[in-house]
């Protein structure tokens, strides 16, 4: 009886050494970039992903209002880095403001590269939209892969993702959206930009000249879902004329309390702290989850899209 | 006489400058103002014409300079964008030095550019444009010609709607709003090519 007590203590003793080894471990590995205090975060439990993580499926993560450089963004970024250990996708979406104030080299560093610096070093793709505190040169920024252009298309599969300028849609937007968008033949079509042509904030809100001009152009094309920022909250708007319109502008800054109470456009919102979507795609099954800064699921749910390929 | 002469002129720069309204007839019968899609007057083409030859001007002047720098890739690092637009600028105001204000926004175009404006906003939509204009962090922009926008600054969201009925810019310049003025904006250095006052209605 003494030997099987003494045989459960001595494992006891070792499963805590390894636990404590791994921790210290994590801590030590993460001290050396970026200091003690981030080295707590590491130590915090798994993050829930309950996205299906299917064979061959396209993945990107989705956040706006990212660029002011401060603590929070670093933690959400933190929660990012976690998420994509788990959930491994390989492009992020910027919704625009990527940077407040200045955009001098400095800038460029502290709001930018030091704060995603994990994902960057693991080959993860940002595409930028431009916002209104964002400069037209962003463009020819290497890490924002946006082409040296203002406004642009890429895919991953099959899924094409248009990157709009909202903050200037002039008319040759208009007509290269028009005709880009009318010879796509992808199963899903994503547009991503700063402005929400739909939005419950009570300090910006709907964008409805914008609205006016492009919601013709992505029904008359068949646009799917539109991700949006402006907004520094996270919602999921009822789906307007067969579209999915999202606001994910909580990357850098929270506006609490801005979503109007008893809006008819929300279906979820959330702004009681920052936030990122991630979002998987795989054939006519689009599944989304938002993630807070404390790694809280706070919406998840999956799109269908009707049409084929 | 010079005070009817002056009245005669008025009337006809208002009648120049003055969106011409289309019409449509709704399902009731009625009549409405129909301004969205109004093709400009013949005098209205002109004013728009001689604006156009001085935007060239100035991207003559642009390419000058910017032939002279080394080329920007679309994978620059954050120091090369830095470097390429304060070059950038630097060597354009010299080149532009003793421009004036009003070089490109002359009086009867900047009268069009706001009797669109105006048009273009009414209500509800002019309260809300005012108070988005009027509340952007756009403080300290200078109101100078030749000056570069802070970068620091908001840049104002020009309305679509309203783009799609100003007169059609190369992709060198943008409108920006800055207060009540509208700025012309080099998009690839930040210059302030020009500015016309009281554009916000």
């Amino acid at each position: 009886m003494k030997r099987i007590s003494a045989f459960a203590l001595a494992l006891l003793l070792l499963n805590g050494l390894l636990l404590l080894n791994r921790f210290n471990s994590q801590v030590a590995a993460q001290s050396t970039k970026s200091g003690t205090a981030k080295a707590v975060r590491v130590a915090a439990k798994p993050l829930k992903i309950t996205l299906p993580r299917k064979e061959g499926s396209v993945r990107f993560l989705a956040i706006g209002d990212t660029g002011t450089g401060s603590d929070k963004q670093q933690e959400l970024a933190d929660v990012m880095v976690r998420s994509h250990s788990e959930f491994p996708f390989d492009a992020v979406l910027m919704m625009g403001d990527n940077m407040y104030g200045g955009e001098g080299p400095k800038d460029f560093l502290t709001k930018f590269e030091n704060i995603y610096r994990p994902l960057i070093d693991q080959k993860v793709k940002f595409y930028a939209s431009l916002g209104n505190h964002d400069e037209p040169a962003q463009r020819f920024y290497q890490h924002f892969n946006m082409d040296g252009k203002e406004y642009y298309r890429f895919t991953r599969g099959n899924v094409a993702f248009y990157a709009l300028n909202s903050n200037y849609m002039d008319k040759k937007q208009v007509d290269w959206l028009n005709s880009e968008l009318g010879k796509d033949t992808s199963q899903w079509k994503i547009a991503f930009m700063h402005h929400p042509p739909y939005s419950s904030g009570s300090k910006h809100g709907s964008d409805k000249k914008l609205r006016e001009v492009v919601e013709p152009i992505f029904l008359k094309h068949g646009v799917n879902v539109v991700l949006t920022g402006h907004d520094h909250f996270y919602e999921r708007v009822k789906p307007q004329k067969g579209i999915y319109y999202f606001v994910s502008g909580a990357g850098g800054k929270l506006r609490p309390g801005d979503v109007k109470d008893n809006s008819p456009l929300t279906d979820k919102a959330f702004d009681k702290d920052m936030s990122f979507m991630l979002i998987e795609i795989a054939d006519d099954q689009m599944y989304f989850q938002v993630l807070s800064r404390t790694g809280e699921t706070i919406d998840e749910g999956v799109i269908s899209n009707p049409r084929k390929k | 006489m010079k005070h009817n002469h002056a009245i005669l002129a008025l009337s006809a720069l208002m009648l120049i400058v003055t969106p011409s309204p289309g019409s449509i007839v709704q399902a009731n019968g009625e009549q409405v103002e129909e301004t969205q899609n109004a093709a400009p007057t013949e005098a209205q083409k002109k004013l728009i014409n001689t604006f156009d030859n001085h935007i060239k001007d100035y991207l003559r002047q642009r390419n000058q300079v910017k032939e002279k720098l080394p080329k920007l890739s679309k994978d620059s690092t954050a120091e090369q964008i830095h470097s390429y637009q304060v070059a950038f600028v630097e060597a354009l105001r010299a080149m532009r030095a003793g421009t004036n204000p009003g070089y490109i926004f002359q009086p009867e175009i900047a009268a069009y550019i706001r009797a669109l404006i105006k048009d273009e906003f009414k209500g509800s939509e002019r309260v809300e444009l005012r108070q988005s204009v009027l509340e952007a962090d756009t403080k300290g922009v200078p109101l100078r010609v030749n000056y570069p926008y802070p970068e620091s600054k908001e840049l104002n969201q020009t309305p679509p709607t309203l783009l799609l009925r100003l007169p059609q810019l190369p992709k060198e310049v943008k409108y920006r709003f800055v207060g009540t003025n509208m700025l012309l904006v080099d998009t690839d250095n930040g210059l302030i090519v020009d500015y016309m006052t009281k554009a916000l209605p």
